[in-house]
């Protein structure tokens, strides 16, 4: 047992080293998470006994947790060929390996002493008539009712309003921070949420078309239903009402963050019409694709939720971090997904990514133990029996495992981040949220 | 390496613009002899007597003038390199058959400023440049000549220079040479992308439609990715452009120019490829009253607009072209901090600049040979219809696609008719409006060139 957990942990690291050196995203600080894994590795049976400490204390990293980290990374940390972290380790390396160790609590909530929040309960004032309000918005802004009933088509409120709801508890989580009890949702940060949405509405109904897909939230996608060219435009549209809706914000350091995104998304569609030569570069290539198409929406209307409460720049960082990590766990989960989950529960066909060509996660993975799968990637699981052998080859291999790993990876390093806010509900309901993304099933 | 990519964009602009001037002359040799001798011995002279290249004569010394619209270096992903995978794309994309080359719509300018954005060596872009230009565009280049976007973001140059700027603008923002902002030239970009990003998701292909569908269906789809992407890629980089300008009243005022253009596509009755049809006309009794459009911000109010010949043609093209080509104008005039009186002269001018171009564009059909199709939103065949509804019927054959209706029968309806003349006065009109603005300016070699423009547009008809 302890022979095979070694072999895996030096498999992940040799994985994750080579994939973090190619990507740029803050390769530093996700190597140092990467050897904090490592230890995780071996630390992972003793710690199911341990009593999980409060996810977020009252100061700097309590005494309490140092202790026990120190005593794990003492136990594992040589034999695992990266010794040097002796008593004199810093403590910052010391308070990631803190956060890393929690990390593995994701997937099962931890007992935070208090009653778990739901954080859809906690906002359902705020979330109440967003949807309504997106429509009434696009409805104002048009005289065409054709480009109203397409513009507003997937509004219908089935959504999950994800990206408002972490929006909004982001808003009033730094609100907290900043103001402390007595602080409020400013209808500036409501609108944030609601272009949030609008945006990835905007994305989706191009991809509707660019994909040609069928099915989308359980019910026919746009493309099915309506002329592609007012499809396109209907997109055009929404993402011009959102642009306004932003314009008014009067602000221009949140212009210029939510400009980033759309910038972001069209990028990250461009990534995805091509493909690289070796599987490094196919990994980093994947991960920044994946920040640029799902995580950057995300992050960055945290950011933009933050600047508007009038946070320090360290917090509207924090902010954006936690929603790229949050962003980038979702996305991954979404891949995995698309192997586990059946066509009923997504609302959309399975394999789907397979189907249109796309590499993701468990399949890149998966290539490393069968290499048969590298020539399929190379021409986009085209030929005939590409996609039924490679989603056979992902599901022999433990692609999916290892995607659930690092989706898990990102979620608590969400959750670290959202730890470092000063404790209220909505705080929680940050953390709470890492651990939805995670154990959704749809 | 940014810097040599800008100076061939540059380069390619000037051939292009000489070419297409030798293009047009060879083209309109032969039905129109007379023209292309005085032509010739004009261009040393001064533009008096209007002929077809006064046009890209007054175009090019306008160009002089205020620099390039265009400067390309604000998009600074061209370089980056995942983009231009995208070449390989492209190629693959001229090879097929997409209608998206074949349109007029799809200009040459449009693919040549794709091009040049996504391809990585000179060698590439010029092959197939030459390529496309010969297959797919030779017999558009006249109308590209005429409609052609650069024009937008020149005229959005020449009201800043006309109109100058208030003294309190810091000399950094200044560009001396040209007499016009650094934001007025970021701005004149933003106008370009818009419109060629419009352009560009308008030549998609409708693949939701019951007609059968000439190319393979691989090819469309592939096409219509491009298109699309292509077009959000101009987009996104027009939304950060604006942000750049860090003045939320003008994002606003560009942000409701692009959904003014959306909000064009869904305009009356369209066939399956969503080809703009007029509405079937109604009796005078019956139109209602049409309310002004006060606030530029709202979306255009449609009371009492669909089957009124006049007012449709006007909303639709307003929302196509004015509305960008005047909130532009607008804006200009915002960065160059004049009063918002000023700004809404500037709107005026450009949309009023706009409606013209357009009528000139209809009247085109008409004053050549006899053309294949014409556009059946064009002003002559709305008043022919106005004043004729039975004609109507030749429209309704056009509702699966607007091929099938008999070109022939409206083209000798309108020329019987008086349609071109209602055209005409249509667009002395809107000059006359424009050319109201222009007077408030003060004398300077920008507003004669803008005067200039509109002479050649002008006098054509004549």
């Amino acid at each position: 047992m302890p022979v095979s957990c070694v072999c895996y942990a030096v498999h992940i690291l040799k994985r994750f080293v080579a994939v973090v050196a190619m990507a740029c995203l803050s390769s530093s600080r996700l190597c140092a998470r990467v050897q904090d894994k490592l230890l995780c590795q071996f630390g992972h049976k003793v710690r199911k006994q341990t009593v999980f400490v409060k996810l977020k204390p009252p100061g700097p990293s309590p005494l309490r947790i140092f202790g026990k980290t120190c005593q794990r990374v003492t136990t594992c940390g040589p034999a695992c060929g990266s010794g040097g972290f002796s008593a004199g380790a810093s403590s910052g390396l010391v308070r990631r390996l803190a956060s890393s160790l929690q990390s593995t609590s994701t997937g099962s909530l931890p007992d935070y002493g208090t009653q778990i929040v739901d954080p859809y309960r906690l906002l359902e004032d705020d979330l109440n008539g967003i949807y309504e309000d997106i429509r009434s918005e696009l409805e104002r802004n048009t005289n065409q009712s054709e480009l109203n009933t397409i513009a507003t088509y997937y509004f219908d409120g089935q959504g999950k309003a994800l990206r408002p709801m972490v929006a909004i508890l982001m808003a009033r989580a730094v609100n907290y921070h900043v103001y402390g009890e007595n602080s409020a949702l400013l209808p500036s940060q409501r609108q944030v949420a609601m272009i949030s949405e609008m945006i990835h509405s905007a994305s989706l109904i191009h991809d509707d078309v660019i994909d040609q897909s069928d099915f989308r939230r359980g019910k026919p996608s746009v493309n099915v239903l309506w002329n592609h060219k007012k499809v396109a435009m209907a997109g055009d549209f929404i993402l011009a009402v959102a642009s306004m809706m932003i314009a008014r914000l009067r602000s221009d350091d949140v212009t210029l963050v939510l400009s980033q995104v759309v910038t972001d998304l069209v990028q990250g569609e461009f990534m995805q019409l091509g493909s690289k030569e070796t599987e490094n570069e196919r990994f980093a290539h994947y991960l920044t694709k994946t920040y640029r198409k799902t995580a950057s929406l995300i992050a960055n209307s945290v950011k933009a939720v933050a600047l508007l409460s009038g946070a320090d720049e360290s917090t509207c960082e924090l902010a954006f971090q936690y929603g790229r990590n949050l962003g980038l766990s979702f996305q991954l989960v979404d891949d995995l997904l698309d192997f586990v989950s059946s066509a009923q529960a997504m609302g959309k066909p399975t394999a789907a990514d397979l189907k249109l060509g796309l590499a993701t996660a468990p399949v890149l993975f998966a290539c490393e133990k069968y290499p048969e799968l590298n020539p399929m990637i190379m021409r986009r699981f085209q030929e005939p029996g590409d996609v039924e052998k490679a989603y056979e080859l992902v599901h022999k291999s433990r692609g999916l495992e290892q995607t659930r790993f690092l989706a898990r990876k990102h979620g608590a390093e969400a959750a670290r981040l959202a730890a470092e806010l000063a404790d209220s509900p909505y705080q929680k309901g940050l953390v709470v949220t890492t651990d939805l993304v995670l154990n959704r099933i749809k | 390496m940014s810097l040599s990519r800008l100076c061939r964009v540059v380069r390619c602009d000037l051939v292009k613009v000489q070419s297409s001037s030798a293009l047009v002359s060879k083209l309109w040799g032969p039905c129109a002899p007379r023209e292309v001798s005085t032509c010739s011995t004009q261009r040393a002279s001064v533009a008096q007597h209007s002929s077809k290249p006064d046009w890209n004569r007054a175009v090019s010394e306008a160009e002089k003038i205020v620099g390039y619209p265009t400067s390309f270096l604000s998009l600074r992903w061209v370089l980056s390199d995942e983009i231009a995978n995208v070449a390989l794309h492209l190629r693959k994309l001229v090879g097929s058959n997409h209608p998206l080359l074949k349109t007029a719509k799809f200009s040459a300018h449009t693919l040549r400023l794709l091009l040049n954005l996504v391809l990585p060596n000179d060698f590439q872009v010029g092959q197939l440049t030459v390529k496309i230009d010969t297959h797919f565009f030779s017999r558009n280049l006249i109308y590209n000549g005429k409609n052609n976007m650069q024009a937008w973001g020149l005229i959005v140059l020449l009201v800043s220079k006309a109109a100058g700027h208030s003294p309190e603008i810091p000399d950094m923002e200044q560009d001396k040479a040209a007499g016009v902002l650094h934001s007025q030239r970021a701005l004149a970009e933003v106008t370009e992308m818009i419109r060629t990003s419009h352009l560009v998701h308008k030549g998609l292909v409708n693949m939701n439609s019951r007609q059968p569908i000439a190319a393979e269906p691989d090819d469309m789809m592939f096409g219509n990715k491009i298109a699309l992407l292509s077009g959000d890629y101009l987009l996104a980089n027009s939304c950060s452009e604006l942000a750049n300008l860090r003045n939320q009243e003008l994002v606003e005022l560009m942000s409701s120019a692009v959904r003014d253009l959306a909000e064009a596509e869904f305009l009356g009755e369209r066939d399956e490829q969503n080809n703009p049809l007029p509405s079937r006309p109604l009796p005078k009794d019956q139109i209602e009253e049409a309310t002004e459009w006060d606030i530029i911000t709202d979306p255009l109010p449609m009371g009492g607009v669909i089957g009124c010949a006049g007012r449709e043609w006007s909303a639709r093209h307003v929302l196509a072209a004015g509305a960008l080509l005047g909130k532009s104008c607008s804006a200009a005039l915002k960065l160059a901090g004049h009063k918002p009186q000023l700004q809404t002269q500037g709107y005026l001018f450009g949309c009023h600049l706009a409606l013209a171009w357009q009528a000139f564009l209809d009247l085109e059909a008409f004053t050549g040979p006899e053309p294949a199709s014409f556009s059946l939103v064009g002003a002559p065949l709305a008043f022919t219809l106005e004043a004729r509804p039975e004609l109507y019927e030749y429209i309704e054959a056009g509702k699966k696609s607007v091929q099938d209706v008999d070109y022939h029968a409206l083209y000798k309806a309108v020329l019987a008719g008086d349609g071109l003349e209602q055209t005409k006065r249509l667009q002395r009109e809107h000059i006359a409006r424009a050319v109201h603005v222009l007077d408030s300016f003060p004398d300077c070699d920008a507003r004669t060139a803008l005067a200039n423009i509109i002479v050649a547009m002008h006098h054509d008809h004549l």
